[in-house]
């Protein structure tokens, strides 16, 4: 009998990072700029999920405890590689799927862009803000630092971002300003 | 707190909502009379939208593509409905505008029709619809600082506003007497500045179904059409959309 309901606790599980992978796997996209990197992380998110299970001790805290994960998995890659936090080579150019609207295009280009320039850690938090909606207590439990830096990378990043973007958006957003709905 | 020195640190936690509500009323009210204010949380807040747009559809995982090709069409679908569009039209950059609030929620074809409506809208009033589906207190009541906002904003640079606000699931709530601590203040933005009040004629008929009870609105309130019909209806006329 526990063999069956551990089945059925091992599936249900693994329905419920399947319906996060997406989202995952955008987080792991704005971190890194790379789509096969990305797959890669989120796949061994979901593998170290899956085999940690039993330490996920409330399900309400699964999405932290998910990109937590993510975000080992991402700080053990940049250590393996020895690579330094300004990496990454942009992929963007022929990817960025907006055809029907050039205009729109080349803002979503633009913002990567400017995001891809931020320091990792700004980097970081700021799509964990802006992109994944987690409130600056679960940012700070994801990349483990106090609240207090949180705050200050959330803050310098998006004064970066505004005095990039600004510039953009006199000539561009004026006119036309796209929102996302999560 | 020093409403008129509020540092960009306390505007960025009012933008994210992570200060407590009595800090979060006085900003909103600041930002009535203060454009400078309304300004630097409007370009926080489209930096915030902007981050999130710009990685609501990355190039595709090769985990997807995998799926895609051995599953049904529903979840395109639902990628699909993942990169739903949204516009704010002048809303925002423009220094005596104010951004809502609220995420401006269109489809993307709705979102190009608005740009190809919006020229004549500029040319006219402003023409917002903001949609309330709860009755939350702290949604409520953000939505209706939102609509005091817009409202005083354009009063002020002398645009004319035509406002509605259209309820329905758990919104309707807010316009029954008895019920709502809203009433007076909703009846305030209809005398005083000629907001429309809609309830959803399904969401009324569901509450009397599930309650048993006439369900009793404040006076003035249209209730002939569902949600569904009438916001499709303004979007198609290049109203702004805000869902709060």
């Amino acid at each position: 009998m526990k063999v069956v309901k551990d089945l059925v606790a091992a599936f249900s599980l693994k329905a419920e990072f399947a319906k996060r992978r997406n989202k995952l796997y955008r987080i792991a996209y704005s971190w890194c700029h790379d789509a096969a990197l990305a797959d890669d992380l989120v796949q061994e998110t979901i593998y170290k999920a899956l085999k940690n299970a039993s330490k996920l001790r409330d399900v309400n805290t699964m999405d932290s405890w998910l990109y937590r994960i993510l975000y080992n998995c991402w700080h053990d890659y940049l250590r393996v590689k020895g690579r330094n936090v300004e990496f990454v080579e942009m992929h963007d150019e022929e990817q960025v799927d907006h055809s029907e609207n050039y205009q729109q295009s080349q803002i979503v280009k633009r913002v990567r862009a400017s995001v891809e320039q931020l320091p990792l850690p700004l980097r970081e938090v700021v799509t964990l803000a802006d992109f994944a909606g987690f409130s600056y207590a679960q940012i700070a439990e994801i990349t483990e630092v106090p609240i207090g830096t949180v705050m200050s990378r959330l803050f310098r990043a998006r004064q970066n971002l505004k005095e990039q973007l600004l510039e953009f958006g006199s000539d561009d957003l004026s006119e036309f300003k796209l929102r996302r709905v999560k | 707190m020093d409403i008129k020195n509020i540092s960009e640190d306390k505007l960025n936690l009012f933008v994210d909502k992570q200060l407590d509500t009595d800090e979060m009323n006085e900003i909103h009210e600041a930002l009535l009379d203060d454009k400078d204010l309304r300004e630097r949380v409007c370009q926080l807040k489209a930096v915030r939208e902007l981050v999130g747009y710009a990685y609501s559809d990355v190039p595709g995982s090769a985990y997807d593509a995998h799926e895609q090709s051995r599953s049904s069409s529903m979840f395109a679908k639902a990628i699909a409905a993942s990169v739903t569009l949204v516009v704010g039209v002048l809303l925002g950059w423009s220094t005596y505008e104010y951004s809502p609030n609220a995420i401006q929620a269109i489809s993307a074809e709705n979102a190009f029709q608005y740009v190809a409506n919006h020229v004549d809208v500029e040319h006219g009033k402003r023409k917002i619809v903001l949609h309330i589906d709860s009755s939350d207190l702290q949604v409520v009541n953000a939505a209706l600082n939102e609509a005091d906002q817009l409202l005083a904003t354009y009063r002020q640079a002398n645009t004319p506003i035509e406002l509605d606000i259209i309820t329905n699931k758990k919104g309707i709530n807010i316009l029954r007497p008895g019920m709502s601590p809203y009433i007076a203040r909703i009846q305030e933005l209809v005398a005083n500045d000629g907001v429309a009040i809609y309830a959803c004629d399904r969401s009324i008929a569901k509450a009397l179904k599930r309650e048993g009870v006439d369900i009793v609105l404040m006076p003035g309130v249209a209730k002939d059409k569902s949600a569904r019909e009438l916001i499709p209806e303004r979007l198609k006329q290049g109203w702004v959309y805000i869902k709060a």
